[in-house]
């Protein structure tokens, strides 16, 4: 049986330890000293989520406290948030320090906020106390964080309480209006029941339809006239009308039908905002933050700074398996970097001094220093970043669903309106004006205004419990009209990691052997390859002293025998073929030479993925700037006929622009920093939340996750989804068919209005509810 | 009829003050972390 370690969970190599490493078994002494033994029975660990699992690093998180009245702040960012336990944890250790004040975990954004009194060095210690437990803090800008949120700021939340609080209100007098005859109420006592629904509704709707009026006057500066402009002209003449038959003392008034209008759309405005936001906080956890500052030696001390605040000619520190913060040239040490997110290649580059290096690639094997040469704005990522930026504006203009049908609808209706004031006229301006009024209301577009957003809605509340993350509601509509996708390889196709595929040089009973101890040596080194030899051996490992030799390979004494492992120089091994552009790794021992090839792991549902889309008749295309044998070989293993090789970024944004002026629409599905600007141009664009942020932040869909099979599942959700938005359309549209004349005939009095709206859209609700079924 | 002068305003004013109980609510962050508050319920101190 295997065993697990007590405090992370993950599998213990040697059964009689309770611990996998010496920092669980720290923490565990941790959580026990401040009494939070019960901490172990309640959690529940997820397995999407970091593991608990300490990591060795102080973090000097100086820069970001900020300095208040008569205490210091920090916000953080919180890693490895599993469920209620880890709050219950963290901020009980936390609030037994000495001198801290507030301790308070955002579960819904993973963020921490930390108050203390006295010392300000004390940040750092709190900080470190909880690493040690495991949970990874990152501290970050909270100015950028509430930047962000101000897209999804409450004013909607807001507007709907005030609406909610108008229809309650008024529905109080109009329901004696509607059911109670004049004769027996007394017009005096109509008259100031209409005085009050008047004296409700106007500063309510005033406030509550901003939203609208906003969007209807922006859509008409632009052009297109959008539902949006419906509704606020049949809101502005409902309050007309109403106002002047106040006055006139006259039978009936449209501020409930006003109000309620208001109150219905706000519901779909909200529910919507909620999803995307929701959307929001989940991408932000792994965007926003990761690796936002950078480690800079000054006058012999180590200071961290803000990606923002790295200047020119700052000495930049950057440790094994960190993240390079911004462009410069190596001043000491040798190392080799990870580029494949800025160029799709798997093979790690060997850098030595005076070498360029770019952001936002890792540093793999040794520490190094590294003199910063362009400040963060000038530097390789933030070109690419200004390039999606500029890429932006000749995206295609889409016309969503609603819209394009607002573009028949609105001109009918009002036509219509105007129809009847026109024939109403003989009796009178009052009356003409009342009827045309009750057209617009009952044409109002309620219904079709909830029909696409509550099925978005929960189109993308259904997407969010699978992992995948739709930040743009538009896409959903859009990914029905794509004809083509094409794919980036390394990390999309790939997982952008090598695997072992291959021992060769002993006899095959052997190999079990060799594996055993290359696996061995090779887990003292954080170079890809002996992380992946490392892997490939499930079982005990021999105990060895380890030496590497940076950028050449990894030394051992086995048996009184030296063994080495790496490059084939450095083993001084006859063959140094190289074995179809894959990666070797050689050894040799007592004389035997032994060569492991490795190759960029195709994702295990790659091949299904690509053969369902085929059957589904797109046409795909694989795009990457890896060199031609890679990419020929995963196209021929996939079965992709159209493949394209050592496209750098604009390359590969001039060959999406080419797409796009044959108006084809194409799904983009990339994470590399060099598939960034094409991920803005597409139609849709999908990414990884293993990506460069930058990628992810471009991207219309997140998916969380290795698995590409998200991608067939969007396709047949969408579809769905649009069958449902259309058919809600229709409901919406037979329904106005219906009432119509009856309006025009000057028949619909208040109450047959409100229930016509009503109704049409509880209906359009209960249909969208479908969508939750499979 | 006349007592509707009176019962109006005093309905429209318990009305408002839900309302503001409600903006204040949100004001003061109240619905920034609803999936912590449901589980902070659980906690015992």
């Amino acid at each position: 049986m295997k065993k697990t370690c007590i405090h992370c969970g993950e599998e213990v190599k040697n059964i009689n330890d309770n611990f996998c490493c010496n920092g669980c078994s720290a923490a565990y002494e941790i959580v026990g000293k401040f009494g939070f033994e019960n901490y172990y029975k309640i959690r529940e660990i997820n397995s999407k989520e970091r593991k608990i699992k300490p990591e060795e690093e102080n973090l000097d998180i100086t820069e970001f406290i900020i300095k208040k009245d008569d205490y210091f702040e920090v916000n953080l960012m919180v890693q490895g948030l599993h469920c209620a336990a880890c709050i219950w944890l963290i901020e009980g250790i936390l609030k037994r320090q000495e001198n801290v004040i507030l301790a308070r975990i955002n579960l819904s954004k993973k963020t921490l906020l930390l108050r203390w009194k006295k010392d300000v060095m004390l940040g750092n210690n709190l900080v470190s106390l909880i690493n040690e437990i495991g949970y990874k803090l990152l501290p970050f800008d909270l100015e950028i964080l509430e930047k962000e949120e101000k897209k999804y700021d409450n004013s909607i939340l807001k507007a709907l309480a005030v609406a909610g609080f108008g229809v309650g209100n008024i529905m109080l007098m109009s329901f004696s209006l509607w059911f109670v005859d004049v004769e027996k109420m007394g017009i005096e006592t109509r008259n100031l029941l209409h005085f009050f629904s008047s004296l409700i509704a106007l500063p309510i709707i005033i406030y509550a339809a901003r939203p609208f009026f906003s969007s209807a006057y922006k859509s008409l500066r632009a052009g297109f006239p959008n539902m949006d402009l419906a509704i606020a002209i049949a809101i502005f003449l409902a309050c007309v009308v109403s106002i002047l038959e106040t006055f006139r003392s006259a039978h009936h008034v449209y501020f409930d039908s006003a109000v309620m209008l208001i109150f219905f759309l706000l519901i779909g405005r909200y529910l919507d905002l909620r999803a995307r936001k929701k959307a929001f906080a989940i991408a932000t956890e792994f965007s926003l933050l990761a690796a936002s500052f950078g480690r800079v030696e000054e006058d012999k001390k180590i200071r961290i700074l803000p990606i923002k605040d790295l200047q020119k000619g700052m000495i930049l520190l950057v440790a094994p398996g960190e993240k390079i913060a911004a462009d410069g040239v190596v001043i000491s040490g040798e190392s080799e970097i990870d580029m494949s997110l800025i160029n799709g290649e798997v093979i790690p580059k060997k850098i030595i001094l005076g070498n360029e290096v770019f952001a936002g690639t890792i540093n793999l094997s040794s520490a190094i220093r590294v003199r910063i040469i362009k400040a963060s704005q000038d530097s390789l990522l933030s070109q690419i970043i200004a390039l999606s930026e500029n890429v932006e504006s000749k995206k295609n203009h889409y016309i969503r669903i609603a819209d394009r049908l607002a573009k028949f609808y609105l001109p009918a209706v009002h036509i219509l309106a105007f129809a009847t004031f026109l024939f109403w006229f003989k009796n009178g301006w009052e009356e003409a004006l009342m009827n045309a009024t009750a057209v617009l209301i009952i044409t109002c577009p309620c219904a079709l205004a909830l029909a696409v957003p509550i099925v978005q809605t929960i189109a993308i509340s259904n997407f969010i419990k699978k992992g995948i993350l739709v930040k743009n509601g538009e896409a959903l509509e859009k990914i029905n009209e794509i004809s083509t996708i094409v794919f980036d390889k390394t990390g999309s196709l790939t997982v952008g990691k090598p695997r072992l595929v291959r021992v060769v040089g002993v006899e095959d009973n052997e190999k079990e052997f060799y594996l055993h101890l290359a696996a061995s040596m090779a887990t003292h080194s954080k170079h890809p390859l002996s992380i992946s030899l490392a892997k490939s051996y499930k079982g005990d490992l021999i105990d060895l002293k380890v030496k590497e030799y940076q950028g050449l390979g990894l030394e051992a004494v086995f048996e009184d025998e030296i063994v080495r492992l790496g490059r084939a120089q450095f083993c001084k091994a006859k063959a140094i073929s190289r074995d179809n552009g894959n990666l070797l790794c050689f050894m040799k021992f007592k004389n035997k030479e032994i060569i492991f090839t490795f190759e960029d792991e195709i994702k295990s549902d790659s091949k299904q993925v690509i053969e369902r889309l085929k059957v589904l008749d797109k046409r795909i295309i694989l795009l990457s700037g890896d060199i031609k044998n890679n990419v020929e070989i995963v196209a021929k293993e996939l079965g992709i006929t159209e493949f394209y090789f050592e496209k750098n970024p604009l390359e590969k944004l001039q060959f999406l622009e080419e797409l796009k002026n044959k108006n084809e629409k194409f799904m983009m599905v990339g994470d590399g920093l060099n598939d960034a600007p094409a991920l803005t141009l597409a139609d849709v664009s999908i990414s990884f939340n293993n990506a460069v942020d930058i990628s992810q932040n471009v991207a219309d869909i997140v998916i969380q996750g290795q698995k590409l099979y998200p991608i067939i599942d969007l396709i047949k959700s969408a579809k769905k989804s649009i069958f449902l938005m259309k058919q809600n359309l229709l409901i919406a549209l037979v329904y106005n068919l219906i009432a119509v004349p009856f309006a025009v005939m000057g028949l619909v009095v208040p109450l047959i209005a409100a229930i016509a709206m009503s109704s049409s859209s509880l209906l359009v609700l209960f249909n969208s509810l479908r969508m939750n079924r499979q | 009829m006349s007592v509707l002068i009176f019962l109006i305003p005093i309905t429209l004013g318990l009305g408002l003050i839900g309302l503001g109980c409600f903006l204040w609510s949100l004001k003061s962050k109240q619905y920034e972390d609803l999936e912590g508050a449901a589980n902070r319920i659980l906690f015992d101190d």
